[in-house]
Order: C-alpha cells, then sequence, then structure tokens
C-alpha cells in the first residue's frame, strides 16, 4: 500500500514539474519545430521452394512481391532547452481492418506510435518521458544493429519469428527516467501499463522495467535488465511474469560493432498440465529464451556498410524440438545519399526439428528517410 | 538438391550484381579519401576558406566542410561520419560521456580564437556594456534600452538555435545557464542575425568577430556597430576587434575555437590540422578577422597531433 501510494506520489510530481516547465517555456518566437519521415519496403524472393515457411502453397502463391513494411510520420516540437514533444505516426503491413459489411481492408492504416513529453534535467543527466513512450528493454540493442529496416532485434521481432509472445514492445503508455550518475554507469527506470502500444490497458497491473548500463573502458559495454508484471489469473495464485536480459556492445575499433543480447523471459502462467503416473496432475512450467549476435562495420561511412547477424531461439524450454536459428548477412549502400540506401540482405532460417527444412529469402530492403 | 541449389546460387548471383555498384563506389571512395569537416557555423566559413587554400596546395586531399552548428558536429564525429567536427564551445559533459559509450577518444585542436562580439544596429547611441547587463537582457530581464543608458526603446533580441556552439557559449558564460528569453528571435547562422541588426535600430545580436569585419577595410561592416564590454559595471570596457585586448583577456567574452578528431589523426587529417594551425593557417585565421592561437595552445595542438 506504501509502495504504490509512494509510485503514485512520484508520477504525480514528475508530471507537475513538467508542467511547470511547459508553462515557464511557451515562447512568442516560433520554437524549432521538425516533421521527418522514414519509410521501408522490400521486394523479396524465396530462394528455398521447400523450407517450413517458404514450402507452403501460401508462401508459393506469393513469391516475388514488393511489400512495405514500416512508414513513420514524426513530429517533434523543442518546446526549450529541456523540454521535448514527439509526435509519431507509424503504418505497417498489419493493417487488416474489418468492416461492418464483413468484408476485408488490407491498406496501410497509420496508428499512433510515439506521443509524449520528454524533460531533460542536468541533474545525473536526467531524462523524464512521459506519454507514449519506448520502452527500456532493446532500444540500446536497436541502435546498435542500427538495421530496423531489414529486421527487428531478437527481442522486438521474437513473436514475428517464432509466434511466441514474450509481451515486449517498443512503446507503452506510461513514465520513464534514464539517467547518467557518472561516466560508467547509466540506469534506467519505468513505469508501463504493459500492453504496448497495440492496446489500453487491460487489467490494473503495471508493468516495471529497469536496466543498469555499465561502461568500464570507453566503447566496451554491458547491460542488463529487467522487468516484473503481476499476471491475471482466475484464480487466488499469485503469477508473475519477469524478463531478464543482458547486452553487450564493443564499439573500440572505429567503424565496427559487435554486439551480442542474451534474454530470458519467464512467466507463471506458462506451464503444460501434465498427468502423472499416479494419474494426479502437475505444472510443467516452460519458459522461453534466445540469444544473438551480431556485427556491423561502415566500410565507407556515409557510403557502404555490411552487416552479419547469428540469432537462436528457444520458445518452449521443454521442447527442444521448437528451437529455430536465424542467419542475416547483407549491404548497406548509401546509393542517393544518407536518406535514400538500399540494403540487400539474406535471411536463413534454419530449425532444431529435422522435418522442417530450411527457408531463404532474398530481399532488397529500400530505406528512406527526409 | 540440384535444383534447390541452383536457385540458391542464383539469388546469391541477385546479390552479387545488386552489391557491384556499391562495391565500386567503395572502392574508388577509398582512394580519394575525402577529409570531412562537418560542425560550428561560426567556424564554417574560415574552414572552408583554409580547405581551400589548402587543397590548391595539396590536391591530391579532397576536403568537403558542412555547417549545422558545434552539436551537429559533435554528433556526427560521435556515429563516425565525420573526420573533424568544429566547435565554438566546450564539448559537454553528455557529450563526451556519449563519445565514451561509443569508444570515441575525443582530441581537441585549437585553431582559432573569436572574441564574441556583441552587436547594436549604428543608429544605437550605446558604446559599451558591462557583461552582466548582456546577460541580464539575454535572459529577458532587461527590456529598454533606456536601463543601460540607451534611448527608450524596446530591445529585439537577436541570437542563433539552441544546436549552436554561440548560443551555448553566451549562455553559459554570460547568462549564468539560464533560459534564454523566450522574446529572442532563434536565427539560422550569424549572417541572419547580422541582417537583423542591420534592419532593426533596437537590436542586440551576437556573433564570432570575423564575421562583423569587413575584409577590404579591416573595420566593422557598415550599418553595425560592435560594443565595447567590460567585465562588470566599475570596469573599463574593452573593444573585441583589437587583438591586444583578446591576448590579454581584457576583453571579457573571448574564446578558443576547436577542431576535435577521434583518437590520432590519420595521416592526411593530422597534416591538414598541423597546416592550419601553423603559420600559413594562421594567417589566414587573422585575415578573416579571427586571432591566431596562443604559444599554450600551440604546444597542446603538437602534442595531440603525435
Amino acid at each position: 500500500m506504501l509502495t504504490r501510494t509512494i509510485l503514485r506520489a512520484a508520477v504525480i510530481a514528475v508530471i507537475a514539474a513538467m508542467a511547470s516547465n511547459g508553462l515557464r517555456a511557451q515562447t512568442a518566437t516560433p520554437p524549432p519545430q521538425t516533421f521527418s519521415t522514414t519509410i521501408y519496403f522490400d521486394y523479396n524472393s524465396n530462394v528455398s521452394q521447400d523450407g517450413a515457411m517458404t514450402g507452403t502453397d501460401a508462401a508459393k502463391a506469393l513469391n516475388n512481391k514488393f511489400a512495405f513494411r514500416r512508414a513513420y510520420f514524426t513530429y517533434e516540437n523543442k518546446i526549450s532547452d529541456e523540454l521535448k514533444f514527439r509526435f509519431r505516426l507509424d503504418a505497417d503491413n498489419t493493417g487488416n481492418l474489418t468492416s461492418t459489411s464483413g468484408s476485408k481492408d488490407d491498406k496501410l492504416r497509420p496508428f499512433v506510435k510515439h506521443i509524449y513529453l520528454e524533460w531533460s534535467q542536468d541533474w545525473l543527466q536526467s531524462k523524464f518521458n512521459l506519454g507514449m513512450i519506448e520502452t527500456l528493454s532493446f532500444k540500446l540493442a536497436e541502435d546498435r544493429w542500427g538495421f530496423r529496416s531489414v529486421a527487428k532485434t531478437l527481442v522486438d521481432g521474437y513473436k514475428d519469428i517464432t509466434g511466441v509472445d514474450i509481451r515486449q514492445s517498443s512503446a507503452d503508455i506510461g513514465l520513464s527516467w534514464k539517467g547518467t550518475p557518472a561516466r560508467p554507469l547509466r540506469f534506467g527506470l519505468g513505469v508501463f501499463n504493459g500492453e504496448g502500444y497495440s492496446h489500453p490497458e487491460l487489467n490494473k497491473f503495471k508493468k516495471f522495467e529497469s536496466y543498469v548500463q555499465i561502461i568500464p573502458v570507453g566503447g566496451m559495454n554491458v547491460f542488463a535488465y529487467t522487468d516484473y508484471e503481476k499476471q491475471v489469473t482466475t484464480d487466488s495464485s499469485n503469477r508473475k511474469a519477469m524478463t531478464y536480459k543482458v547486452d553487450g556492445y564493443f564499439d573500440m575499433v572505429k567503424n565496427l560493432n559487435i554486439s551480442a543480447e542474451w534474454f530470458i523471459f519467464d512467466n507463471d502462467k506458462n506451464f503444460d498440465v501434465v498427468t502423472n503416473a499416479d494419474g494426479t496432475k502437475s505444472e510443467s512450467h516452460f519458459n522461453a529464451s534466445g540469444w544473438s549476435v551480431f556485427g556491423t562495420y561502415k566500410i565507407v561511412p556515409d557510403k557502404l556498410g555490411v552487416f552479419a547477424r547469428y540469432d537462436s531461439y528457444q520458445p518452449k524450454s521443454t521442447l527442444s524440438s521448437k528451437d529455430m536459428s536465424l542467419v542475416i548477412l547483407g549491404f548497406d549502400w548509401f546509393a542517393w545519399g544518407p536518406s535514400a540506401r538500399i540494403q540487400p540482405n539474406v535471411w536463413i532460417t534454419s530449425y532444431r526439428d529435422s522435418a522442417k527444412k530450411s527457408d531463404i529469402v532474398a530481399n532488397l530492403t529500400f530505406l528512406m528517410s527526409f | 538438391m540440384n535444383t534447390r541449389f541452383g536457385k540458391i546460387m542464383a539469388g546469391i548471383q541477385l546479390l552479387l550484381v545488386a552489391l557491384g555498384t556499391p562495391l565500386l563506389l567503395g572502392s574508388q571512395q577509398g582512394r580519394s579519401k575525402m577529409i570531412q569537416v562537418k560542425g560550428s557555423d561560426t567556424l564554417v566559413n574560415l574552414v572552408q576558406i583554409l580547405s581551400e587554400e589548402y587543397m590548391a596546395k595539396n590536391p591530391k586531399t579532397p576536403i568537403a566542410v558542412l555547417g549545422g552548428g558545434s552539436g551537429t558536429g559533435i554528433t556526427a564525429l560521435i556515429n563516425g561520419t565525420t573526420d573533424i567536427c568544429n566547435t565554438s564551445r566546450d564539448w559537454k559533459q553528455k557529450e563526451y560521456d556519449l563519445a565514451w559509450e561509443k569508444g570515441v577518444k575525443v582530441r581537441l585542436f585549437v585553431i582559432a580564437v573569436d572574441g564574441l562580439s556583441i552587436i547594436v544596429n549604428e543608429k544605437n547611441p550605446l558604446g559599451r556594456l558591462p557583461m552582466p547587463a548582456v546577460g541580464a537582457i539575454y535572459r529577458g530581464e532587461i527590456k529598454n534600452w533606456k536601463t543601460v543608458g540607451g534611448p527608450d526603446k524596446p530591445i529585439s533580441l537577436y541570437g542563433r538555435q539552441s544546436n549552436s556552439g554561440t548560443y551555448s557559449f553566451l549562455q553559459e558564460h554570460v547568462m549564468g545557464n539560464k533560459p534564454y528569453s523566450t522574446d529572442m528571435k532563434e536565427m539560422n547562422g550569424n549572417a541572419q542575425i547580422i541582417d537583423g541588426v542591420l534592419n532593426d535600430e533596437n537590436a542586440i545580436g551576437y556573433v564570432g568577430v570575423g564575421y562583423v569585419v569587413d575584409q577590404a577595410t579591416g573595420k566593422p561592416m557598415k550599418g553595425l556597430k560592435v560594443l565595447n564590454i567590460s567585465k562588470d559595471a566599475k570596469s573599463e570596457a574593452f573593444s573585441p576587434l583589437e587583438r591586444g585586448n583578446i591576448d590579454s583577456g581584457k576583453y571579457p567574452i573571448s574564446r578558443p575555437l576547436y577542431q576535435a578528431t577521434n583518437g590520432k589523426p590519420r595521416p592526411d587529417v593530422a597534416a591538414f590540422i598541423a597546416w592550419e594551425t601553423g603559420p600559413e593557417g594562421q594567417k589566414i585565421v587573422e585575415r578573416e578577422g579571427f586571432f591566431p592561437i596562443s604559444p599554450v595552445h600551440a604546444a597542446q595542438n603538437e602534442k595531440n597531433l603525435k
């Protein structure tokens, strides 16, 4: 009870401080405002025709196509040195809406991805974000990977690759605080609805996220993250979901980045009911985990780069036949400068289950940002 | 199996064709080794002139110079998209911290010294201002020229946008780190501030000294007045246009202008910086209205080039 009261008081205090700063920052001169857009789309072709994904009739029928994957439109307003506002619309290829007549509409549909205030303070180099904000789990890994246009990072894309929901979203409604108490130390704390940007809050429980980033030597980063959210149950059992994540980023060689991610998602609600020899039933708990190693190298900065990645997925700890891996290789060519890039890449997905053959897909990814 | 293998090979061949052009481009770029310079708008004209003269003598060393502000240059250096960044202010702690995170080892070189000039329209009868009054004006605490001994007219503030090193320098060294008045017109560059002051009798602006000197006469541009500045209300006021006032520290708002590299600069970059900070480069610095570096700066530069 006391913890909840303190938490609520802290949230209200931060909002009040941001609001007072906003009033002070109202300005007669138009503040610096920017509009920007980022779009990426592919031409993709299934190189393999008999893989677990590429061998299906649907995949064969859809082989060789252009596919829009993302279009962002961002408005940012730097209200003052301390206060910034961001509004971002996102449109992706999952916008399948059904009208009242029952017909499906496959158009790209925009939705709100970010709508937040960012308040910066010199104290601990603090940044407070309030609204529909970026979550804390994989933003740093995504920055290091730098090829969101080609693929999401391990945790971000886990559900897309394995079909298993590890309850991670790139944005959510909440409040976060990031700070730098000393040069080798960073931290982040956040409280979120826990439903991501796609849904409103569905229960009374909040998701708590935190990380510590340690940089013992310039260019050598270790990032440790954890989150916690109490789960809704139909009985009186006390169940929770937690994620533990550790990353390492190596930037000590000019133009080269090598990074690694590992995580485990442990949800008390993930279990199979097993019938024992004596006829009694018990729960066989399982979790989901994975790791990823990737490297990027700028051959000629702002002209040409190369990237490679290996992901390993263990979506069900009690069933190793579900394990799979993904290799991504490609180039980053600044064909028309930094604003328009072509990124040819290949995805090779392999499966532990020997009955499933590997999938190989070649993509020509176009990235534009203005 | 053969069919599958053939298709994989076809896919790889497609990729290689797609990659052929960039690979060629990459190798050509590798040969030319363009030196990229980005950052401060105070420095952009000076470094452009320095690079043109250097390229005339060293045609095999192409140099591209871009502005955008000190903050933009620092971000580019940290992200590895420039070889040299120009800054008209000290690096901030958070920028050093970000460089540390990304493995960027910052080496600083002082290439010129600037007397940050406080300018008014030549019709303004005021000739001097104490530094604290300049701070109070830009904080919006003094709104009428009459308060500081001028005419009974409202003060029009002209300044830079927050990505400018000059904006940060004035805020840190003159305004006591307090926010700018919300009435200040935020201009894109030094030239826009000068235009604003030329066309507004009630204006006050701040620009690098190199921007206010008419190269032909060596005097301030027609239509502008450069104010003498004193440390406080009781002290003597000095002009930024005289080198002696800068060297002796009598002019209170002078500043070093920097270039920075990631670690030890590669040989062609080091040769360019050595030339800029050497006798030939410093003559151009002086000719363009800035002040040459001191022996202390020169010794530090030499150490950082090794």
